[in-house]
């Protein structure tokens, strides 16, 4: 069984990576408000973020296969907008298009350029509470056992019988699959508090080494700095 | 049914995000405070739980196929204030790992998958009784809350497409809530099955003591929290900005392009021009990606 589909490029090494997770997050949101704040009908602002979000995607080594493959899942949703409100014209759909597209990159280069326990405890120190980073951690640490548990189960139910139930009966079987999944869940959860307070938990869960902010971090930073306020203001420099 | 990026107006996202952002602060404090530990691995591997039924799809009738969304299951077990914020967990990952739906929109989808549903959900289902223990009233509660909190929810996805002008009401509201109906009968047969089960297995579970109560408080903050961004639409007409509900209201949307205007554009030269200057953009787009790729690091292998 393949588990390794969210973050799956995030153990490759480039100067991407080797940023500090807080860094990322806060440029790269940065880069998606910029990208949602350009007038519509602008199309060539647009086509420099590509340009700028190109240099990144290639830094970062993900394969651009991979890249593109993820962007194009926006198509059914701009084809739905299409239907929905055809009036808008050409500008308005290429608008709404290479908005959708360039924030998907920019979070497919996000999240592959940075370990899952690296971004939460990037969320963790930009002030995320801390129920909700413990909840994303468990939620990454057991989604694959879970995940694993329930194929072992469809795998019994496919091998037990032929054929399809009715629609009632397949929802009534689902059903208790999916409950017997929640007991394990429960159970698994148990034994987890237990190992918790076996261990001293009092409310937080400490990590080794803390963040580091350097001087990679601050280039990075300012490069995205200077990009936007150049697309939205012109160059930051006195007129001669 | 998860936004998108880019399909949101950015004041609606941006007011969005900022609800669903004091949400979950408010919502963790009380949930931290209010009761043991012993919640905190509990909603970690339910939002695991909700995570990994999302990505299993599984055959209904025919071709199509469906998942549980489980907003309304994880409001009954959990209680609204957990069971939200283990929506609300299972949406960032899902956000940033499988991009389903966008990082600007997030507090726009946490607002409608997490919170109308967890909150609808748990409503339905204590107001029909579903905890008192019966079994036949915890299926048909369990039901109808899984069915209603997706109707709700779908709404609200309406709603807010048609105020920032990306679907019009009269076409994205009757879509929306016509599929989910479709989709809310099978959340509400997962949901009841799931119930049923439990019952029978571990009643400790539906009726455990770990979930947090509401209180009145709670109720005056929601209701604070709903309040100000109605507020702000129906300001928004008095001052200078755009209103968006009088584009919702009155539709002056110009007339579609006919095929007349398309070929005045292909002739004009316009096209090509612009069609030109696009590829020359996406050469120069490969060559500096071409160039990026070329700085250190340790390339894929597969």
């Amino acid at each position: 069984m393949r588990h390794s589909f969210i973050d799956r490029f995030a153990n490759l090494d480039s100067p991407l990576h080797a940023l500090d997770a807080r860094t990322k997050l806060l440029g790269f949101a940065a880069l998606i408000v910029a990208i949602l704040l350009i007038p519509q009908g602008r199309d060539f602002i647009f086509f420099s973020y590509f340009f700028f979000i190109a240099i990144f995607a290639g830094i970062s080594q993900i394969p651009l296969g991979f890249i593109v493959r993820r962007a194009l899942t926006i198509l059914p949703f701009i084809i739905l907008a299409t239907l929905a409100a055809p009036w808008r014209g050409i500008a308005g759909l290429s608008t709404l298009f290479l908005r959708a597209i360039l924030c998907l990159i920019v979070v497919i280069v996000l999240t592959n350029t940075t370990r899952f326990v690296e971004l939460l405890r990037g969320l963790r120190g930009l002030g995320c509470p801390q129920v909700l980073a413990s909840n994303l951690g468990f939620l990454y640490r057991y989604l694959f056992v879970l995940t694993e548990e329930f194929m072992q189960m469809r795998q019994a139910r496919d091998c037990r019988r032929v054929g399809r139930a009715p629609f009632r009966k397949e929802l009534a079987i689902m059903g208790s699959m999916l409950g017997t999944l929640l007991v394990r869940s429960f159970e698994h959860a148990e034994r987890m508090y237990k190992a918790m307070l076996s261990r001293g938990y009092a409310g937080e869960f400490p990590v080794a080494n803390p963040h580091r902010f350097s001087w990679p971090d601050l280039v990075f930073l300012l490069a995205i700095t200077l990009f936007v306020w150049t697309t939205f203001f012109g160059f930051p420099l006195p007129r001669i | 049914m998860h936004i998108p990026d880019g399909f949101l107006s950015t004041r609606i996202a941006v007011s969005l995000d900022a609800i669903s952002g004091a949400t979950i602060l408010y919502a963790s404090r009380r949930v931290r405070f209010a009761t043991s530990d012993r919640l905190i691995p509990v909603m970690g591997v339910l939002a695991a739980f909700v995570f990994a039924s999302q990505m299993l799809n599984f055959p209904i009738i025919g071709g199509t196929s469906g998942h549980l969304v489980g907003g309304a299951l994880l409001g009954i077990l959990l209680g609204p204030m957990a069971g939200f914020l283990t929506m609300a967990t299972v949406l960032i990952a899902q956000a940033l790992f499988l991009q389903d739906g966008g990082l600007l929109a997030l507090g726009a989808n946490i607002f409608n998958i997490g919170a109308v549903t967890a909150f609808v959900g748990h409503g339905t289902y204590s107001l029909l009784g579903g905890g008192k223990g019966n079994p036949k009233r915890v299926t048909f509660a369990g039901f109808v809350a899984a069915f209603l909190s997706l109707i709700a929810s779908a709404a609200c996805c309406a709603l807010q497409l048609a105020l920032s002008g990306t679907i019009p009401l009269q076409i994205g509201l009757p879509a929306m809530v016509g599929y989910h109906a479709v989709i809310g009968m099978i959340e509400g047969g997962l949901t009841a099955g799931i119930l049923s089960f439990l019952l029978h297995v571990r009643p400790d579970l539906l009726n455990s003591d770990i979930k947090p109560k509401l209180n009145i408080l709670d109720w005056a903050g929601a209701l604070i929290l709903v309040a100000i961004p109605a507020a702000i639409l129906a300001t928004a007409g008095s001052s200078g900005l755009p209103d968006p509900l009088q584009g919702l209201l009155i539709s002056n949307a110009p007339p579609p392009p006919s095929a007349a205007d398309a070929q005045q554009l292909l002739s004009s030269g316009r096209f090509t021009d612009y069609a030109f200057r696009l590829g020359i953009f996406f050469l120069f787009v490969c060559i500096v990606y071409i160039a990026a790729r070329l700085a250190p690091g340790r390339r894929h292998s597969p």
